[in-house]
């Protein structure tokens, strides 16, 4: 195969790092006061849903991964203040529309799946299907982080 | 081939030719020995020539030779006529022309014969190979012959030999015209066409051992020259196709491909991956290499790829394979991450499993999110007094997460990471959840106290995360230093900007 090829790096940084981009998350939502006034439930949980994911894609590399990108830029769309992306050093190849038109006619059955690979992860629109099989291993990863921390946070907060 | 060579005497245009007023040398010569009745083509094709400077250094070299006085028509023709008396003669003289053949300066006679017409051509080529004028039997053979070689001897002319031949097969002059070196052709076609008996194999024999050392020069030096630039091997498939001539030396070009490609996959794959550019390459790669007849410049970045034996070296599928390898590739990087994907073999059921996965995991998160507002709620009693153990429990709070890092570090099981955790989480609840309670405490006495506590649970917050940095790992000093470091203030409205 590819002799020469890159290893693909699908490291995630540890999971204290997670641990402490949560709890900051975590804390700043109480400085807003959310819960003193729960009006529903649903909002809280919706907020602090949005407060893991960002604070996952913040420990997991912030803008230098796909779909961590794609997250927080979309988590900043509600916000006054756009979340600060770093200027990128290579260009950015867009090749969306023909690079999707191409790999239709390619195993259909891998785009199939490809493509709901792509409503699932974010930001897959815009990848092909190889750099998306990437990102997904990547966020994959940290998912299953952020559910280890979460899991521990809850299991040290529910009552005995 | 006798029969060859004078076969092709007919196909001089016949307009060129004029009856000589001399050159009759000439004429004695090819009457003499030419046994074919069609000898007024012959005579034709010998007045074409460029008469007078021939018959003037023939005829000094034949009074050189010749006893009698010099020739004239009369006297030849009169010697054709001869007969049997004057056979004899003229069998010495022919011996004799034979020998002025061989020498060098008799080569003009035959090398100013620029404006050789394309019938000398035809004897051109089929004389280049012949072998060198032997005396006893091929006596006659070699009369006949040693003219043409002169012929053929200037190099120039046999390369219009070979050009204009009437043997010419189209894949010749498609050849030519694709600007080949035409020495190498020559060589290869003459050759080929001479053994007009095996066509293909012979010319396979010939040009596969020739070629394959040629690769890197010869004639396919400008087509092969492209591969290790250009992407593919179908470059010489490219552009033979174009020219529907090329039947023999597409095919001959194929099969050459194809053990070129057997040797080239032993070696393996030779890819070289670019940056990020790569599908931006080949796509332009693709619709150079589809049309064209010349090889494209490559950029710089490419992929290089070897077709296999006994795959198809179009363009758009080596891409293909390219492309589906690599997602092979990364379906079983995922693979390893998924749980319980080893059993699963396929492509389909495996992205299935993906899915599903990915979607487990979400669902998992927006389920413990659920749990952690309830938690939250729950805990909003919690007081002051856990924030006095807290800083007595951070540090095994600390080595606790670091035992988790070095957990997940060991192993990629993460569902038994889990377990693990939540086993020792069990198995010391109560500090655990003092530990773990601490800092959320500290987080949770401002909501109850309803007042602007946020700035002391900040600076709670963040003394945590200072005893943190004395007993954390790298990674963590790292991180939380980072946030230390800056203004209580700044990183107040930082973590507001996180959210």
């Amino acid at each position: 195969m590819a002799s020469a090829d890159k290893t693909i790096n699908t490291d995630v940084p540890e999971k204290d790092v997670f641990a402490i981009h949560f709890l900051q998350s975590l804390s700043n939502l109480r400085i807003q006061n959310l819960f003193n006034s729960p009006d529903t439930t649903n909002y809280r949980v919706r907020k602090i849903k949005k407060a893991a994911y960002v604070s996952m894609a913040r420990a997991a590399g912030g803008t230098s991964r796909l779909w961590s990108r794609a997250l927080l830029r979309r988590a900043a769309k509600g916000n006054n203040k756009i979340v600060r992306f770093p200027r990128r050093k290579r260009k950015v190849t867009w090749k969306i529309s023909s690079k999707r038109r191409r790999s239709d006619q390619r195993a259909p059955v891998v785009e199939d799946a490809a493509e709901r690979l792509r409503n699932l992860v974010p930001g897959g629109g815009g990848m092909e299907t190889s750099k998306l099989m990437e990102e997904t291993a990547h966020y994959i990863k940290c998912l299953s982080m952020q559910v280890k921390v979460m899991q521990c946070l809850v299991d040290g907060l529910s009552p005995k | 081939m006798e029969n060859e060579l004078f076969m092709n005497t007919e196909f001089p245009p016949p307009s060129e030719f004029e009856p000589p007023s001399s050159s009759s040398a000439m004429m004695l010569n090819w009457a003499l020995m030419d046994p074919n009745p069609q000898q007024d083509s012959s005579f034709l094709w010998e007045k074409s020539t460029d008469q007078q400077q021939q018959q003037s250094i023939f005829d000094s070299a034949l009074s050189s030779l010749v006893s009698s006085p010099t020739p004239t028509n009369s006297n030849f023709s009169g010697g054709c006529g001869g007969g049997g008396g004057d056979g004899f003669i003229i069998r010495e003289l022919i011996g004799k022309l034979g020998n002025i053949g061989n020498h060098n300066s008799s080569r003009e006679i035959y090398g100013g014969t620029t404006p050789m017409s394309r019938s000398a051509l035809c004897y051109a080529t089929p004389m280049s190979s012949p072998p060198p004028p032997s005396n006893s039997n091929s006596h006659i053979m070699m009369n006949r012959t040693t003219p043409l070689t002169e012929f053929s001897a200037d190099p120039g002319f046999a390369e219009r030999a070979a050009r204009f031949s009437c043997f010419g097969s189209r894949s010749f002059n498609g050849r030519t015209n694709s600007n080949l070196p035409v020495n190498n052709n020559n060589v290869v076609n003459n050759s080929g066409k001479l053994t007009r008996v095996s066509s293909t194999p012979a010319l396979k024999a010939l040009v596969s051992p020739e070629v394959a050392p040629m690769i890197p020069g010869g004639e396919f030096s400008r087509k092969r020259k492209a591969l290790p630039k250009g992407k593919s091997k179908e470059n010489p498939i490219s552009t033979a196709s174009p020219s529907p001539s090329f039947s023999k030396t597409a095919e001959k070009k194929e099969d050459w491909s194809g053990k070129g490609s057997k040797s080239s996959d032993e070696k393996g794959g030779k890819r070289r991956r670019e940056d990020e550019d790569d599908d931006v390459e080949e796509e332009e790669g693709e619709g150079n290499k589809s049309n064209n007849t010349k090889p494209p410049e490559p950029p710089k970045d490419y992929i290089h790829v070897r077709a296999r034996r006994g795959q198809a070296t179009d363009s758009h599928s080596l891409a293909e394979r390219v492309r589906r390898e690599k997602i092979g590739e990364r379906m079983k990087l995922l693979q390893d991450l998924v749980p319980g994907c080893n059993k699963v073999t396929g492509k389909a059921l495996m992205l299935d499993e993906i899915i599903n996965y990915v979607q487990s995991l979400q669902r998992q998160v927006e389920f413990l999110s659920m749990k952690l507002s309830s938690v939250n709620d729950t805990r909003l009693e919690f007081n002051v007094d856990a924030l006095v153990s807290k800083d007595v429990m951070i540090p095994s709070s600390n080595n606790r997460l670091h035992e988790e890092g070095l957990q997940s570090k060991s192993s990629s099981h993460h569902h038994q990471q889990l377990n693990i955790y939540n086993n020792n989480n069990n198995s010391q609840l109560h500090p655990n959840n003092m530990m773990l309670q601490s800092p959320m405490n500290s987080l949770e006495t401002s909501s109850l106290a309803r007042s602007f506590t946020h700035l002391p649970t900040l600076t709670q917050f963040t003394d945590s995360i200072s005893q943190y940095q004395m007993f954390s790992e790298e990674d963590l000093q790292s991180i939380v230093g980072m946030g230390v470091a800056q203004n209580p203030n700044h990183e107040s409205q930082h973590m507001k900007l996180e959210l």
